[in-house]
C-alpha cells in the first residue's frame, strides 16, 4: 500500500499547520517525528482522511480517504494519543465489534470476528470487561485490537506510547512488530523507532528531513538537545 | 460499568429479555386489581420468594437497590395517618413496593445488551419507513461509556482545585467541567468518524 502526499497544506484557525508536504510512503514502517506543535498530529489526521487538506492531495492506494469514507474504512485505521478519546463503548467486545459492524458485517458475524481478534491477542477473557476499568496500557491495546480487527492496510498511530511505563511500552511495541499492515507512527521520541524503515521530520508544519532512520535521527536528536538548551517556551505562537 | 445487572447468575437471567419486559406490565397491572392489604402483602411475599430463588446474596442485593424507597413509603404512611386513612396508605405503599420490586427484578436479571436488543426490535418499524434508529442504540451505549468518564473529570477538577485552595470547589468547577465535556465530545466525534460515523447507510458515510 502506498500513502501518497502531494503538496499537502492545512490551515487551522488562520495559521498554516502544514505546508507543502510531499512524500510517497511505501515502506512497511514509517515514522513522523517532530516537536509538539510541529504538525505531526494534523498530518496523521490527513493520512487517515479525518481532515481534507486545504491544498494538495492525500491518497492511499490512489483513493482520497477524506472523500471516500467507505474506502477509508477498509484501508486505513487510526489510533489516537489518548485511548479515552477513542473508546466509544462500555464493554470490550462491543468496542471491537463496532468497526466490523460499520464495515457491513451482521451483528453476529461482527461479534464472532471480534472474539477471534481478542483470541489472537490472548485476550478472550476481556470480552465482557468494562472498558472504563482497563488500565491505560490495556486501553491502548484495546484500541489497537479494535482497529486491527477491521483489517486496514495502513495503521496510523499518534504517539501511542505516551504516558505508558517502559514494560507496557515494550509489550505494545512487540505487538506492533507482528502487524502485517503498513504502520505510520507519530512520535517525538527517537527511542521508539527501532526497526523503522523511514523517518519524516516535521518542523513548523514543513518537512525538513526525510530518509532512513540512521540518516535522519542523529541530526534530529542533536537539534532537539540543542534546542533543549535554549528557552523557546518564551515564544507565543499567535 | 454503571449497570444494575446482578453478577449473581440466576435462572431468571436465562429467560429472554423480551418475555420479561412483556410480563412486567401485566403483573404490575394485576397489582391494581385488588385493594385489600392482605392480598397485596401476599403478592409482596411471592416477590420476595422470587428474589430468594436467586439465592440469599441476590435477595440482599435487590433489597439494597430498593432501600432508597423508604422516604417515599414513610411520606405516604405519615400523610395517610394524618388524614385518617391508614388502610388506603398501606395499600398504596404495598403496591408501590411490589411494583418496583418486580421492575427491579427484571433489571437485575437482564443484561444491558439484551435490553438494547429488545429496543432495536421495537424500533424495527421505524427503520422500515427509513428512519435511522442506530443513533438511538449508539446513544445508550455512549451514555454508559461516558458517564463514569464525566464523573472522573469532575473528581480531577475538584482535586486540582483543592490542591490550590482551602475552600471547597462547589459550583465553580461546573463551567470547566462543561468545557471539558465539549472537548471530549469533539474527540469522540472524530473517533466515530474514523470508524465510519453513525450514518453508514448513506453513501460515503457523510451526513
Amino acid at each position: 500500500m502506498t500513502v501518497d502526499l502531494q503538496n499537502v497544506g492545512v490551515t487551522l484557525g488562520g495559521r498554516a499547520a502544514l505546508a507543502g508536504i510531499t512524500a510517497r510512503l511505501a515502506e512497511p514502517r514509517v515514522a513522523i517525528v517532530g516537536r509538539n506543535g510541529s504538525g505531526k498530529t494534523t498530518l496523521a489526521r490527513v493520512v487517515a482522511g479525518l481532515i481534507a487538506p486545504d491544498t494538495g492531495q492525500a491518497r492511499i492506494g490512489g483513493i482520497d480517504m477524506a472523500r471516500d469514507r467507505r474506502a477509508a474504512l477498509e484501508n486505513v485505521g487510526i489510533i489516537f494519543q489518548n485511548p479515552d478519546h477513542q473508546i466509544i463503548f462500555p464493554t470490550v467486545l462491543e468496542e471491537v465489534a463496532f468497526g466490523l459492524a460499520q464495515q457491513g458485517k451482521r451483528p453476529r458475524e461482527a461479534e464472532a470476528a471480534a472474539r477471534a481478534m481478542l483470541d489472537r491477542f490472548g485476550k478472550a477473557h476481556w470480552e465482557r470487561a468494562a472498558t472504563h476499568s482497563l488500565s491505560q496500557g490495556q486501553k491502548q491495546l484495546l484500541c489497537l485490537m479494535a482497529v486491527l480487527a477491521m483489517r486496514p492496510r495502513v495503521v496510523v498511530m499518534d504517539e501511542p506510547f505516551s504516558g505508558l511505563d517502559i514494560p507496557t511500552r515494550l509489550q505494545l511495541m512487540r505487538y506492533l512488530q507482528k502487524i502485517t499492515a503498513q504502520v505510520v507512527m507519530i512520535t517525538h521520541d527517537p527511542g521508539h523507532l527501532r526497526g523503522f524503515d523511514r523517518v519524516l521530520w516535521l518542523e513548523g508544519g514543513r518537512l525538513i528531513a526525510d530518509g532512513p532512520p540512521d540518516r535522519v535521527l542523529p541530526d534530529f536528536e542533536a537539534r532537539m538537545l540543542d534546542w533543549g538548551g535554549s528557552d523557546d517556551l518564551a515564544h507565543l505562537a499567535c | 460499568m454503571i449497570s444494575l445487572t446482578s453478577p449473581v447468575e440466576t435462572w431468571a437471567h436465562r429467560i429472554p429479555a423480551g418475555a420479561k419486559l412483556l410480563a412486567l406490565p401485566f403483573l404490575t397491572l394485576a397489582l391494581f386489581l385488588t385493594g385489600r392489604p392482605w392480598a397485596l402483602a401476599a403478592a409482596l411475599l411471592v416477590i420476595v420468594l422470587l428474589y430468594l430463588s436467586g439465592g440469599a446474596a441476590f435477595l440482599r442485593q435487590g433489597a439494597g437497590h430498593l432501600r432508597m424507597l423508604w422516604p417515599f413509603l414513610l411520606l405516604i404512611a405519615v400523610w395517610h395517618s394524618l388524614t385518617g386513612q391508614m388502610q388506603a396508605g398501606l395499600v398504596v405503599a404495598l403496591r408501590l413496593l411490589a411494583a418496583l420490586a418486580l421492575a427491579n427484578f427484571v433489571t437485575m436479571t437482564t443484561r444491558l445488551s439484551d435490553m438494547i436488543g429488545v429496543l432495536t426490535w421495537l424500533l424495527a418499524p421505524l427503520r422500515r419507513i427509513g428512519l435511522p434508529t442506530r443513533a438511538v442504540e449508539l446513544a445508550i451505549a455512549m451514555v454508559l461509556r461516558f458517564t463514569p468518564m464525566l464523573v472522573e473529570n469532575g473528581h480531577r477538577l475538584a482535586m486540582s482545585w483543592r490542591a490550590r485552595s482551602r475552600r471547597k470547589p462547589g459550583w465553580r468547577i461546573v463551567v470547566p467541567m462543561a468545557a471539558l465535556a465539549l472537548d471530549d465530545a469533539d474527540h469522540v466525534a472524530e473517533a466515530l468518524r474514523a470508524r465510519g460515523g453513525i450514518l453508514n447507510d448513506i453513501p460515503d458515510g457523510r451526513s
